[in-house]
């Protein structure tokens, strides 16, 4: 019985595969809308989890993953040195010493220099590598990444490595670089920082040192002018034994911290990587939305075919396996090319999202990784979504009646019949959204709402474009013109689907166009209230009070403002406590609410002012308490929400008074100053009188300029993701046309016969189309501004906590309109040529045949 | 000149000790299954940029090891940095209070990374992170039941690791022998690891005993290749041992207390072993009639003998090559590596005649360079005990 069944089938699956011999157009739709959603789903999957996992895998440099850390205690910069000597002598081997700051070479470029003790993290790294060989080959590597292996088994160790260690131990100016980096630096061109000229070694890239530069910490003390004092001491390993006992060893002169992982960090930046998974499930929906179409016109175009092969005797069990199976073939080959395709996109977005996380968090990101699970996942998701898609067609194909071979007639009731459900879907999802959004708190809810409502729409569209023809076929003259609104009206069934994704994709594309811009606008009006000194300078502390004296004194500058800032924790939000002279603040902070009479009880100390985002995160409001830790868990009452963009921590401003009462540091961490001489002659003046590099001082054009520049990025790949969905509907609209046209040859080879010209046939063809796309443009009109409306007050107030003003952008939309309406003439006036150059007989015949 | 082999990780390890150095060369592709082919190569010039080539490979500028050089204490228990490798090494045969066997080992080695420089000397008291010098420290405990093994790195740092004057101190990190005065006894020698710890105080009133011809001690048939080496082979241990902490290593489970003899052995050069000589066979006896001995072969083309039968009096003789004869009786497997764990030695002059015992015969070494160390027992025409160091297999 199964033999005979499984026989029947592979009879189908071959007739079949003759079938899309004999018209590849239709297998290629199907596969074209696979391959495109699986592209999107695999390249932005791939570049969000190895950004996260980038966060998690942070090494001490040339060394392992390190566990807790030591860090100087709150106020104070560094570590005494002989903290680290005396952990090793109680026995806390398992850790490494680490210098670090930042350098200018010759050129004024800053490095981020790191100076560890390299026998420490090279015993350290070897001791690792030797684990992992073990726990690998006892596991038979759990992990199924093949680079990750690689990785390890390149890693140096102390016994085995290619770097000169006799001359790094001994001081020599010998510094390590990555390859990429090093290769600028020749003998003849000297890699020189702080007038020291260095020996550049490169060092292979799965060291991931970055652009960061890595060297002995007995040459980085002197360079960086540190001796005896350190940054951080790394601890590896399973340390939770000697925890008490390191706990009293640096009691008062060091803080144990847990490192988290990358938890805080993921943490920080999962809006960002919520934004672009939305953004891949929505481009992946789209891409279904072009394969369900071809699969729909596939079966449409082969009823006869399948009708004949069940008069011949095939049952229709094995008929629907060999159809499900063809799906399931289709789906392989369109998920494996989409794998491929995914990933090298993810290899083209990765340096933009890299760039984006370097910048606003500070996160470095890792070269990419990727794990054949994907694939799996992709394969299993696509089919389960083509198979649902598909079902109700299959269900109808079986229950058609075997007689039947015809049934344009109960297709027209079937199509009334589903756009009533598809319109009361509609309605009902869209309804729950509007009841439950102004509930929800949380971005992520929001977003799942958010959700609905970009099903709701295209759900919406058939029914709503029928009305919009109806209405105009009531205006519409008799004649020709009237034929086409009427026949136009029979075309929208079969473009429906086409027509939703393009729907769909052009409501994301304005509303997030409409974010992006009323983003900057917001931005730069901030920016114009927020700085109000003409320069900013940011000298290094042992400096600062040199130049605060000099400044004070100088007749060129009119007045100077001082802030003074450290960061800290707020109810374990990573948080900047910063203050500022009293005219800054007063100046410079744009409130977004504040209590009545502020600045009076702000000035004695009662009241703090704090960014929008940490008081959002915080859920508080004005007049709340709040404690500060850092302050000995002083109390303070809310005064003042001011408005924050950009800035991935919280932020709060506390009174001068506070400041100067807290112990905290009093030289400035950076000045403002307010000038009537020129500015770029004054800046170049303090640049060379203190030796300022051009990261030191800023004039606040230079501000503007590099913000706007830096939070333009963060949307950049959301408008790249955006755009591919765009296109990405453009060719399901393309197939979509492609296949209808060359379905209609029949009808207006009819119309040809009975006079129509080829100019009128052709004008007339394309106007329906454009009718039909000009429409939809239309729908998405409100529903882009209704998405954007969301985006901006409800995802993006919730997800970052910055408050936007809407404004709509005309030219964007535009654009995108234009944009439809050139895909769809492409795609009509390739068949139309096709028409137009075949005897009319065969057109006449290709309905029937 | 010798022919000198690889110029990359074994050549670090050699400089580390010639016991050491056979086997690094011959197992090096086990010892580096997750690293690059060693290079081995014999020409000067080639291979830059492995750690072996910045040690500088060529023996010239380390000070060499020359005959009748006289050996002066407490001077020479200081580190000798001209010199290219050294070693302070301890092996003690202990009994617990109930009887129980245990051997422990304690080396510390030092490595110079780079030949001194002219007025060095000078630098070396003001120096800090800056160095030359490295240390490596080792250490097992083994019962017959259980073979700890643990290592340390570090720099040569005033706070770290090093060699003192006064009072005598060999340290890393927290591993230290802390003598009273500026002689190697009386001491104490600390050592605390994840998994085991000890305290042993030392104690000797025996004179040291210099091996080879007043301390300069061959290490090949051509003579082409010698060390200064000078041995204690009489010392009194009272002490304690964890020798193992419970599984999840808090607090000090069983600090039992130890007592027995041990061993030490002090040795410095600069040069490598001829690479024609496989593996070593070490051993270091206490027998019953209150002498002790000392023997080694090294494995090669042609085998290479040297013996020392040393009495607590302070006499000594070598004894003739000739007259040594051993063989390998019994073999245990551990890994991928087959050891020749118990031996028959024959030394007619010394009316010896003898077969070894292990008493853990799992006592391998699976550290940065991996070999077999353990304490054995004697039967035979002699009782007693004492140590055994394979390398090489």
């Amino acid at each position: 019985m199964s033999r005979q069944l499984l026989l029947n089938c592979r009879l189908c699956l071959s007739t079949f595969g003759a079938h899309y011999r004999q018209s590849p157009l239709q297998a290629g739709s199907i596969l074209i809308g696979i391959v495109l959603a699986v592209t999107l789903l695999i390249g932005v999957r791939a570049t969000n989890e190895s950004a996260i996992a980038s966060y998690g895998d942070v090494t001490e440099l040339l060394s392992q993953q390190a566990h807790y850390s030591i860090v100087p205690t709150l106020g104070s910069k560094r570590l005494d040195e002989s903290l680290y000597f005396e952990l090793r002598t109680q026995g806390v081997s398992n850790a490494l010493a680490v210098v670090q700051g930042i350098l200018n070479d010759q050129d004024n470029r800053r490095w981020l220099v790191q100076g560890s003790d390299l026998i420490a993290a090279l015993t350290a790294l070897s001791s690792n590598v030797k684990h992992e060989n073990k726990t690998n080959s006892k596991t038979n590597s759990t992990k199924s990444n093949h680079t990750e292996a690689g990785l390890q088994s390149s890693r140096p160790t102390l016994l085995n490595n290619e770097l000169p260690l006799a001359a790094l131990i001994s001081g020599a100016p010998t510094v390590l670089m990555s390859q990429e980096q090093a290769k600028q630096f020749t003998t003849e061109n000297p890699f020189t920082l702080n007038g020291v000229k260095l020996e550049v070694v490169g060092v292979d890239d799965t060291m991931n040192l970055g652009n960061r530069l890595l060297m002995d910490i007995s040459l980085a003390q002197t360079l960086l002018g540190r001796q005896g004092s350190l940054s951080y001491i790394a601890l590896f390993g399973d340390i939770s034994k000697q925890i008490d006992q390191i706990e009293a060893l640096i009691e008062g002169s060091g803080e144990l911290n847990e490192r988290d992982g990358g938890e805080s960090m993921t943490a920080l930046t999962d809006s960002f990587h919520l934004n672009l998974t939305a953004m891949s499930l929505l481009a992946f929906i789209v891409g279904l939305f072009i394969a369900y179409n071809g699969v729909r016109y596939s079966l449409l175009k082969r009823q006869r075919l399948l009708t004949q092969l069940q008069q011949q005797g095939i049952a229709k069990a094995p008929l629907m396996l060999a159809l499900c199976f063809e799906l399931l073939l289709l789906v392989i080959a369109g998920s494996v090319l989409g794998f491929i395709l995914g990933l090298q996109l993810s290899h083209w977005l990765q340096p933009m999202v890299s760039v984006t996380l370097e910048q606003l968090y500070g996160a470095n990101i890792l070269p990419g990784r990727w794990q054949w699970s994907w694939l799996l996942q992709a394969m299993v998701l696509t089919f389960i979504a083509a198979l649902l898609a598909c079902a109700s067609l299959l269900i109808d194909l079986i229950r058609q009646p075997l007689g039947r071979n015809n049934n344009s007639l109960s297709q027209v009731r079937n199509t009334a019949k589903t756009q009533k459900i598809q319109i009361i879907a509609a309605l009902f999802l869209t309804m729950t959204a509007a009841v439950l959004m102004p509930m929800s708190q949380d971005y992520r809810v929001t977003m799942a709402l958010l959700g609905l409502v970009v099903i709701a729409i295209p759900l919406a569209l058939p029914w709503c474009l029928a009305q919009l023809v109806t209405l105009l076929n009531l205006i519409a003259p008799k004649g020709l013109i009237g034929y086409q609104i009427a026949e136009t009206k029979e075309l929208l069934p079969p473009l429906s689907l086409a027509m939703m994704a393009m729907l769909l994709a052009l409501t994301a594309n304005i509303s997030m166009n409409t974010l992006v811009g009323s983003f900057e606008i917001t931005l730069k009006n901030w920016l114009d209230a927020r700085l109000h000194a003409e320069l900013y300078l940011r000298p290094g502390e042992t400096q600062m009070q040199e130049v605060v004296t000099n400044l004070e004194d100088n007749s060129k500058v009119d007045s100077l403002y001082k802030q003074w800032n450290l960061i800290s924790e707020v109810s374990n939000q990573p948080t900047y406590l910063l203050t500022r002279d009293p005219v800054s603040i007063k100046d410079t902070t744009v409130l977004k609410s504040t209590v009545d009479d502020l600045w009076p009880d702000f000035f004695t100390g009662k009241y703090l002012l704090m960014s929008e985002p940490l008081a959002l995160k915080l859920e508080l409001d004005l007049g709340d308490p709040i404690t500060i830790a850092a302050l000995d868990d002083a109390s303070f009452t809310l005064g003042g929400i001011y408005f924050d963009y950009g800035n991935p921590y919280g932020e709060i401003i506390l009174a001068p008074v506070i400041w100067q009462q807290s112990g905290f540091s009093q030289t400035p961490t950076s000045l403002g100053l307010a000038t009537s001489e020129d500015i770029n002659t004054l800046k170049l003046e303090l640049q060379q009188r203190f030796s300022l590099s051009d990261s030191q001082i800023y004039s606040q054009e230079g501000i503007k300029r590099q913000a706007i520049a830096m939070f333009k990025r963060t949307f950049s790949i959301t408008q790249v993701l955006n755009s591919l969905t765009l296109l990405v509907a453009a060719v399901g609209l393309f197939s979509a046309s492609f296949l209808l046209t060359q379905a209609r040859m029949a009808p207006m080879a009819r119309l040809y016969c009975l006079g129509v010209s080829r100019r009128q046939l052709g004008f007339m063809v394309f106007s329906q189309m454009w009718l039909i796309v000009l429409l939809t443009c239309l729908v998405a009109l409100p529903t882009g501004a209704i998405l954007g409306y969301l985006l901006i007050h409800k995802i993006t107030l919730q997800a970052f906590g910055w408050t936007i003003h809407m404004v709509w952008d005309w030219y964007a939309y535009g654009q995108v309109v234009l944009l439809a309406l050139l895909a769809t003439t492409i795609a009509i006036a390739l068949p139309l040529y096709k028409l137009i150059r075949k005897p009319l007989i065969s057109s006449l015949q290709s309905d029937l045949l | 000149m010798i022919p000198l082999a690889a110029r990359s990780l074994p050549s670090v390890l050699a400089t580390l000790s010639p016991r050491l150095l056979v086997l690094v060369l011959f197992t090096s592709t086990l010892l580096l299954t997750a690293c690059s082919e060693p290079k081995r190569s014999n020409n000067e010039g080639g291979d830059t940029g492995s750690m072996g080539s910045l040690l500088g490979n060529k023996s010239e500028g380390f000070t060499p090891v020359l005959p009748g050089r006289s050996i002066t204490f407490p001077a020479d228990h200081q580190a000798h940095e001209g010199f290219r490798q050294e070693w302070w090494y301890l092996t003690a045969n202990l009994k617990t209070e109930q009887g129980e066997p245990l051997g422990l080992q304690w080396t510390q080695f030092r490595i110079a990374l780079a030949p001194p420089m002219p007025g060095s000397k000078q630098r070396d008291k003001i120096r800090g992170w800056a160095t030359d010098q490295l240390y490596m420290a080792h250490s097992a405990v083994t019962t017959e039941t259980s073979h700890l093994a643990s290592e340390r790195w570090s720099r040569a740092h005033p706070q770290l690791a090093g060699v003192d004057t006064h009072p005598f101190t060999v340290k890393l990190d927290n591993w230290q022998w802390q003598s009273q005065g500026e002689d190697l006894f009386p001491a104490s020698l600390t050592v605390s690891d994840e998994r085991f710890a000890y305290r042993l105080t030392l104690s000797s009133h025996s004179p040291y005993q210099l091996q080879g011809e007043k301390g300069f001690s061959i290490k090949s048939l051509d003579g082409s290749v010698a060390s200064y080496y000078y041995s204690q082979p009489f010392i009194e241990v009272e002490g304690w041992v964890t020798p193992e902490k419970n599984s999840e290593g808090k607090g000090e489970t069983e600090r039992q207390k130890v007592s027995g003899k041990a061993w030490l052995d002090r040795e410095w050069s600069s040069q490598f072993l001829n690479r024609s000589q496989q593996g070593w066979d070490w051993f270091s006896l206490r027998l019953d009639d209150g002498s002790a001995l000392m023997l080694f072969q090294l494995r090669g083309e042609q085998n290479f003998y040297s013996a020392r039968r040393m009495f607590a009096d302070g006499r000594g003789h070598n004894i003739e090559t000739g007259m040594i004869q051993m063989s390998a009786v019994d073999w245990h497997q551990i890994g991928d590596n087959n050891y020749p764990v118990s031996w028959k030695i024959t030394i007619p002059s010394e009316q010896i005649e003898i077969t070894t015992h292990v008493l853990n015969p799992n006592a391998n070494m699976p550290l940065s360079v991996s070999y077999w160390e353990g304490p054995i027992k004697i039967r035979g025409s002699h009782s007693g005990e004492g140590y055994m160091e394979l390398t090489g297999y």
